[in-house]
């Protein structure tokens, strides 16, 4: 997904497309104790002073980190990871499921069964046709998901129809046995199998957005109350038996969350700072008082960072940048140190798609600043002086990279102009065809940790889309493809695949359709009655507000 | 004999006073424009902000040869990494921030040198290292540009729809003025918001014109046609009663067409009204264009103008307050320059007058 603060949900495509496979079967079981939830350490309310990225607080509309980052303690998929600190946050564990899948020899089918007893929060039980039932609501209600379950059988037929059932899926709910069954083996369907999309609700959920009436929901907490751009309220789910977990999904310490969305960042630290909220949810802590909050409460901050890449995409089918030589010099004139400060100096430079978090990640840096070399690349291209308008929002710091980009085209030698849209159009208006945007500002988080959700979203060419277009550089190398695909077969992420991808890391960036910058860095800021020896900020959640304590 | 008027009575300056003052062999014909120049040019403060305003618009104007010779920078050059020699130290323009000996430091850019950094960065830089006094002075003539060619438009189209929507009456009348009520019913900020977005992304392609998104003319459109009600309806107010007049109707009976009527008879007599209108609207579109410029619905990045120098600042209010101080000032001085030299001017054309624009 795109920036926290500053997205609105992005459609992906469907279409996990790649070769037949004849993997072995795998069975992973059981659930791991993880949870770090502690019993004895509740207290009565967390308060929040987040921002207002919050989309919706429905499973299948929403897609930001802020909505997210609600929900993944409200409504729990059949998957889900780890509640801890570091990349051990990213192993996948059972939640509604006893155990992970079994998955078949050729990789096309994965077989759970929901735990017994489990609850909705009105008291209901949660059946297995229910797993069913939402991933077609997902696609009754357009949900920006949908992409993700593209590879299960029949899938691409509901899509078109919305009538009938995905025949794919098949469920038992006397057993609570659920069966899916994919066209292709798929490495990352686990993962996708723990994203908020595939969170069950009950059958009966009306397909339409349940944000403010919210449906009934699994996890340690329920959705008491939502008031758009307003407050979010949660309260403890009165059905919810953490025993039945094993431990892997915790028991909640506040009672009560209240998230009070707070436009300025100002206002949210003064109201951090004052007590009237707990923790600055998704704001940054602004420029000119990180020194000194920095300096007064140095222990109530914590620095993090997320799996994120900013970069500027190229649009290989449009010229210039069509031309490789275009996009190498853009790659060489911009200075990525300066666009660090420009981002506060919070960010790590870099020069490819995987950020440093991720195992797969081999640091390369294929394109040194060279202002020089990148004004001779344009006048081999032929280019010179072409006109280039630069795309971009107009929320949070963003801008401000675009602003220096502009300028840069113009100093090596293209005739650059800006052009700023509103945020809450800007991902749907560059990701149409459409448009023919030359090149501009994006971003992106990780849906969840895996390669393929870099480089098979962003960058495979057999998933360009006419509208919602995440490959907004139309990057389409017949090599990538191949390998992307290959590697979606795998099952397992071990060593050599992991050079596999960090291989792709390097081809792709070798054809230069982004200029990736940099990795922004993060801060998270609690009120001095917060104890943060129970913090955990999790690898895709980020900060985890069920396990933290009072001092 | 009429008492003699004092200066701070200038305001009630009549004729008939004037003659009664001067010798009975001074009396000769006054135009009511040389009544008006007489009580005007008395007008010191009105004068002394008149003055202001012409500095200030000079200033602009010379927006290029400061960013060439002092400056030496452009508007939009970002200088990120560069320092700069401030009483003989070397300064960078932009800090550098991250984990500094352990300690989490912001990026800031470098405050007012006020000359002591040989003219660059006087008033400062902004995050992207750029110079705040050049774009301060770019920011002004795009302030001024969308002030002044707005209320232009503005005025324009409003005096035609008072003397069409007045001097017909009728069908007419009642189209124009359910258009004015129509317009009326928006608030102005949220109305200019609306077109400011919708058009930001596609500009304007429509009627044979064509006017690209980002452009400068976007906002000064929207900002013409969001308050040409607010001008439109008090003069379609006067031409209703003027219209009623003798020597209109003398004028009809005589066989005038109604296109003599309204603009050399009714439009003579509204035109001290129109003056008064268009220097009062020029300091209000300055602020509406800052207002929107600063809510991103005015003039694109990275186009300086004061409304989104200001918005730049906003987030380094504390240690760099110069960011939105220097163009909030700016703006301060222009719309108060216009606004009092515009009363004095109301005053000296129409005493009576209770001509304002206020939405």
């Amino acid at each position: 997904m795109t920036a926290a603060s500053f997205s609105v949900g992005v459609a992906l495509i469907a279409a996990a497309c790649g070769g037949g496979g004849g993997n072995k079967s795998t069975t992973t079981s059981g659930s791991t104790s993880t949870s770090s939830s502690a019993a004895g350490k509740s207290f009565a309310v967390f308060r929040i002073a987040t921002d207002t990225g919050t989309d919706y607080l429905d499973p299948g509309l929403s897609y930001t980190v802020e909505g997210w980052g609600v929900m993944w303690n409200v409504y729990l998929p059949l998957l889900g990871y780890k509640h801890v600190n570091g990349p051990d946050g990213a192993t996948i564990v059972p939640y509604l499921a006893e155990s992970l899948p079994t998955v078949s020899s050729d990789g096309k089918t994965y077989t759970l069964t929901l735990r017994k007893g489990v609850k909705y929060s009105d008291g209901s039980a949660v059946k297995a046709s229910d797993f069913k039932a939402t991933i077609e609501r997902d696609y009754k209600v357009d949900s920006p998901g949908v992409g993700f379950f593209g590879n299960i059988v029949g899938a691409a037929d509901y899509a078109k129809t919305k009538t009938g059932s995905i025949s794919g899926i098949t469920t038992n709910d006397s057993t609570g046995v659920i069966t899916i069954k994919l066209t292709e083996p798929q490495g990352d369907f686990m993962n996708i199998l723990a994203t908020e999309f595939a969170a069950p609700v009950p059958a009966a959920t009306p397909a339409k957005d349940q944000s403010t009436t919210p449906a009934p929901s699994t996890g340690p907490y329920m959705l008491q109350s939502y008031t758009p751009n307003k407050q979010i309220v949660e309260v403890r789910n009165p059905n919810f038996d953490a025993s039945l977990y094993g431990g892997n999904v915790p028991v909640g310490n506040p009672d009560k969350v209240v998230w009070d969305v707070i436009g300025d960042d100002n206002v949210a630290l003064q109201r951090v700072i004052s007590g009237q909220d707990d923790w600055l949810g998704y704001h940054p802590i602004p420029p000119d008082r990180l020194s000194s909050v920095q300096q007064k409460y140095p222990d109530q901050i914590k620095l993090f960072t997320p799996a994120n890449t900013y970069y500027f995409f190229m649009n290989t089918r449009v010229a210039p940048f069509n031309n490789l030589k275009v996009r190498q010099a853009v790659n060489y004139a911009i200075d990525r140190q300066a666009l660090v400060r420009v981002y506060g100096g919070l960010a790590q430079p870099t020069q490819q798609v995987l950020p440093p978090t991720y195992p797969q990640y081999k640091k390369i840096t294929p394109y040194p600043y060279n202002v020089a070399k990148a004004k001779q690349l344009i006048a081999q291209s032929g280019d010179k002086g072409m006109a280039v308008t630069v795309w971009n929002h107009d929320r949070g710091l963003d801008p401000r990279a675009t602003a220096y980009l502009t300028d840069v085209l113009n100093s090596i030698g293209l005739k650059a102009k800006q052009k700023i849209v509103n945020a809450a159009v800007y991902w749907t208006t560059i990701g149409n065809q459409a448009t023919k945007a030359q090149i501009g500002f994006a971003d992106w988080f990780q849906d969840y940790p895996h390669p393929l959700d870099w480089f098979d979203v962003l960058l495979n060419g057999q998933r360009i889309t006419q509208t919602h277009n995440n490959n907004y550089a139309n990057f389409d190398d017949a090599s990538v493809n191949s390998q992307i695909d290959a590697l979606k077969k795998e099952p397992v992420l071990d060593n050599k695949a992991n050079a596999r991808w960090a291989s792709v890391d390097k081809e792709v960036m070798a054809q230069a359709p982004w200029a990736p910058f940099l990795n922004r860095q993060f801060t998270d800021f609690f009120y001095s009655t917060v104890d943060l020896s129970c913090y955990v900020n999790h690898v895709l959640y980020e900060f985890d507000y069920s396990t933290i304590c009072m001092k | 004999m009429a008492e003699r008027v004092t200066e701070s009575e200038f305001t009630l300056d009549t004729a008939a006073e004037l003659a009664a003052i001067d010798e009975p062999s001074a009396i000769r014909g006054r135009s009511p424009w040389f009544l008006a120049w007489r009580r005007l040019r008395r007008n010191y403060v009105a004068f002394f902000f008149l003055g202001l305003f012409i500095i200030v618009v000079v200033a602009c104007m010379l927006a290029p040869v400061y960013a060439k010779h002092v400056a030496h920078t452009g508007p939009n050059t970002n200088h990120i990494l560069e320092t700069v020699k401030v009483n003989g130290k070397e300064t960078p323009v932009v800090s550098p921030g991250g984990i500094i000996k352990g300690k989490l430091v912001a990026s800031i850019p470098i405050g007012p040198t006020w000359f002591s950094g040989g003219g660059r960065f006087v008033l400062g830089a902004d995050q992207n290292g750029r110079d705040v006094a050049v774009r301060l002075l770019y920011g002004g003539r795009t302030s001024l540009f969308v002030g002044i060619i707005s209320s232009l438009i503005c005025v324009f189209f409003a005096v035609i729809l008072a003397l069409v929507a007045a001097y017909y009456g009728g069908w007419g009348d009642f189209v124009i003025t359910r258009f004015f009520d129509l317009m009326y019913a928006f608030p102005v900020i949220l109305l200019g918001i609306a077109l400011g977005s919708a058009l930001a992304i596609d500009g304007f392609h429509h009627f044979g014109i064509n006017i690209q998104s980002g452009s400068i003319w976007i906002p000064t459109l929207v900002i013409s046609y969001v308050l040409v009600p607010y001008v439109g309806r008090p003069l379609r107010g006067q031409v209703l009663s003027l219209r009623e007049k003798e020597f209109i109707e003398a004028s009809i009976a005589q066989g005038a067409s109604p296109f003599r009527v309204m603009f050399v008879e009714l439009l003579p007599n509204i035109a001290s009204s129109v003056l008064v209108f268009f220097t009062l609207i020029i300091a209000n579109n300055i602020i509406l264009e800052s207002a929107l410029s600063f809510l991103g619905a005015g003039v694109q990045p990275p186009t300086a103008s004061w409304g989104t120098q200001i918005a730049d600042g906003q987030q380094l209010i504390v240690t760099r307050p110069w960011l939105s101080l220097a163009p909030g000032l700016a703006i301060v001085i222009t719309v108060l320059s216009l606004n009092i030299f515009g009363d004095g001017l109301r005053d000296a054309l129409d005493p009576r007058a209770k001509v304002k624009v206020s939405h």
